[in-house]
């Protein structure tokens, strides 16, 4: 009794039971698709919320401290935030220039006082790691650099709609503008970041900070935006700013850190328990799935105890009988299990592109122990008659009812 | 001797109250080519004895020679050799795989020997001619007759070429026109050279046999030919 005759009797049985066969095979196929699907879309969903997050401003900082009685705690706050290396990959600050500003180039004249809002320009003084912790990406040319900042060379870098009010399609890079007469060369030119316009993102025009004498008393200091390294940083460094600013501040100030990472931390619990709800349902989808195979096998041991007394009457040995229902087994399951994944593949692809709009596939690890799981039972209680029946007497075997 | 049996017991629940002998010192020599009868009531013992010359059931004691091999210290895998070449069964109740078709279940024990698929296609075809039932080879059982099942059974049993053919009851759920046909077929296979073992309780077909045994209590009260029986 060789390998290939098991399998040659096994798949002649599969074929002789098609029903059983089908039956068995759909409980590991709707167990498999369903575990799938579920979990994969409960990931896409979380992956749906981080990048939406992510999208705002991953692990920012919002920095901002002022006092009514006209002591600049700007430059102790700025050198406080800059120690903090530890959590931070950047901090910069972000202070808003108000007022009447006029910014120039050629005959083109745009105003803050007198321009549409969406064609205002924001300018705004920051250092070389503006771009970085505001998520702004460069389409031309180069951002601040630290030298701009130390020797407070006149140059700025343009948001993507400001650039293109200024200069329609012309390349902005190399050329002046002047700021209330002030001239400066347009070094950089941010790409399109907020198509939305949640936040006049793409009016920016960036300054070194240290040009801020060039407005004197219209600039709003105080305001800083810190990138941290991750998540866990973000409240590291969160506390350790709430925890200096009431010094500095002291009675005549307030200050805040705060961070869109709070409210992305409760959105993350919610998903976390939804997740925890669908794989709870795909769970009990599998186990479902698991009960119907076992019913299935267990229901046919009667039938399947006779027919091993048959097979060993006519000279079947007990290891040729035992082979003959693992490789039952084995092709069953696999069968099925290779169409449940499919079908659980396929399922995750339509729910998800329907849904998010992306397609996240199943981990690897789901879709192996969702298989083994399944795969597991059906052999267990596919070998099970096997085991029970072929030790005993033919004749034993033969009197099942 | 093909068959050498002596002091051969079969005892259940043996030293309790319930103490059932169904085999009790039964001592009996077949040799080849023999055709026997073995009657007796129901209860006798008779397809116990059939069980266990059979080897699908294990005396609890006693000496079994099997052409010349002592049979009792056989592993599990020499006794299914054993049953596979040497001997053919015929149930009373088929005993056929309802899910395989009548080639398919008189290929298995084919498949058992390890025969190669021509081999076996030879041996099927030939066997299922011998019964008369070749052109029913893609039906399955529950498409036939009790009797066309039986011829099939038969078909399976004589496929190896087994040198015994063990029959318990072959036509006890078979009609008597029926009957008569599958023992016409035991007895062509006996004239072929078979060795025939035919367990029975109906005496005008155990009176075809030219040996009787019976069996009472799981004692063989009478063995000799269809005069000596009375038959």
């Amino acid at each position: 009794m060789n390998f290939k005759q098991a399998f040659k009797i096994a798949a002649k049985s599969i074929a002789a039971k098609k029903g059983r066969s089908a039956l068995t095979m759909l409980g590991i196929i709707i167990g498999l698709a369903a575990v799938i699907a579920l979990v994969s879309f409960a990931q896409g969903q979380n992956k749906w919320i981080n990048d939406y997050y992510a999208s705002l401003g991953d692990n920012t900082i919002n920095i901002s401290a002022s006092t009514w009685d006209g002591r600049d705690i700007s430059e102790k706050l700025y050198s406080y935030c800059q120690k903090m290396d530890e959590y931070i990959l950047g901090v910069t600050p972000n202070y808003r220039c108000w007022g009447d500003i006029n910014v120039k180039y050629g005959a083109k004249t745009l105003s803050t006082y007198n321009s549409d809002w969406d064609a205002q320009p924001q300018v705004t003084l920051g250092n070389q790691q503006f771009t970085l912790c505001l998520n702004y990406e460069l389409e031309k040319g180069r951002g601040l650099s630290y030298l701009d900042i130390k020797n407070l060379n006149q140059v700025c870098v343009l948001g993507s709609k400001l650039a293109k009010n200024l200069f329609n399609y012309a390349d902005p890079v190399g050329e002046t503008i002047t700021i209330n007469g002030t001239p400066l060369t347009v070094v950089g030119v941010y790409k399109e970041c907020d198509p939305q316009n949640f936040n006049n993102k793409d009016n920016v025009l960036l300054l070194p900070y240290t040009l801020k004498r060039l407005f004197s008393d219209q600039v709003d200091t105080g305001s800083f935006v810190a990138k941290a390294r991750d998540a866990n940083s973000v409240t590291m460094a969160i506390s350790l700013v709430n925890g200096y600013l009431p010094g500095l501040v002291g009675q005549t100030g307030w200050g805040y850190a705060e961070s869109p990472n709070t409210w992305q931390d409760q959105s993350n619990e919610q998903n976390r328990m939804q997740q925890m709800f669908l794989g709870g349902i795909a769970a009990i989808s599998l186990l479902v799935g698991g009960i119907g195979i076992m019913n299935i096998m267990l229901v046919t041991v009667t039938e399947r105890t006779r027919e091993i007394g048959i097979r060993k009457a006519i000279g079947a040995e007990r290891k040729s009988i035992i082979a003959q229902f693992l490789i039952e087994a084995c092709l069953i399951c696999g069968l099925g299990g290779i169409i449940g994944i499919a079908i659980g593949y396929l399922a995750t692809a339509i729910l998800c592109k329907l849904v998010l709009g992306f397609i996240v596939w199943p981990s690897v690890t789901v879709t192996m122990g969702a298989f083994a799981f399944s795969v597991a039972m059906g052999i267990i209680f596919g070998l099970y008659p096997a085991v029970k029946a072929s030790g005993l007497q033919p004749v034993e075997a033969l009197r099942a009812e | 001797m093909l068959i050498d049996v002596k002091d051969l017991f079969k005892i259940y629940n043996e030293g309790k109250e319930n103490e059932v002998r169904a085999l009790d010192g039964i001592t009996l020599q077949i040799d080849r080519g023999e055709f026997v009868a073995i009657i007796g009531a129901s209860g006798s013992g008779k397809s116990t004895l059939m069980n266990v010359l059979g080897l699908l059931d294990i005396p609890t004691y006693g000496y079994y020679h099997l052409d010349g091999t002592d049979v009792t210290t056989l592993t599990d895998k020499q006794q299914a050799h054993m049953r596979n070449r040497q001997i053919g069964f015929i149930f009373q109740g088929y005993n056929l795989i309802p899910d395989l078709s009548a080639a398919e279940n008189v290929e298995l024990p084919l498949i058992y020997q390890g025969l190669s698929l021509d081999e076996r296609e030879i041996r099927v075809e030939e066997a299922l001619n011998r019964v008369g039932m070749f052109d029913r080879s893609d039906h399955k059982p529950a498409e036939m007759s009790g009797g066309q099942q039986q011829r099939v059974a038969i078909a399976r049993a004589i496929a190896t070429h087994p040198p015994i053919i063990m029959a318990d009851e072959p036509t006890g759920a078979l009609d008597s026109k029926t009957g008569r046909h599958v023992l016409k077929i035991l007895h062509n296979l006996h004239q072929d050279g078979s060795t025939v073992i035919l367990i029975t309780h109906d005496n005008s077909i155990a009176a075809t046999a030219e040996r009787i045994v019976r069996i009472s209590d799981g004692k063989i009260i009478l063995d000799g030919t269809r005069e000596e029986a009375g038959l």
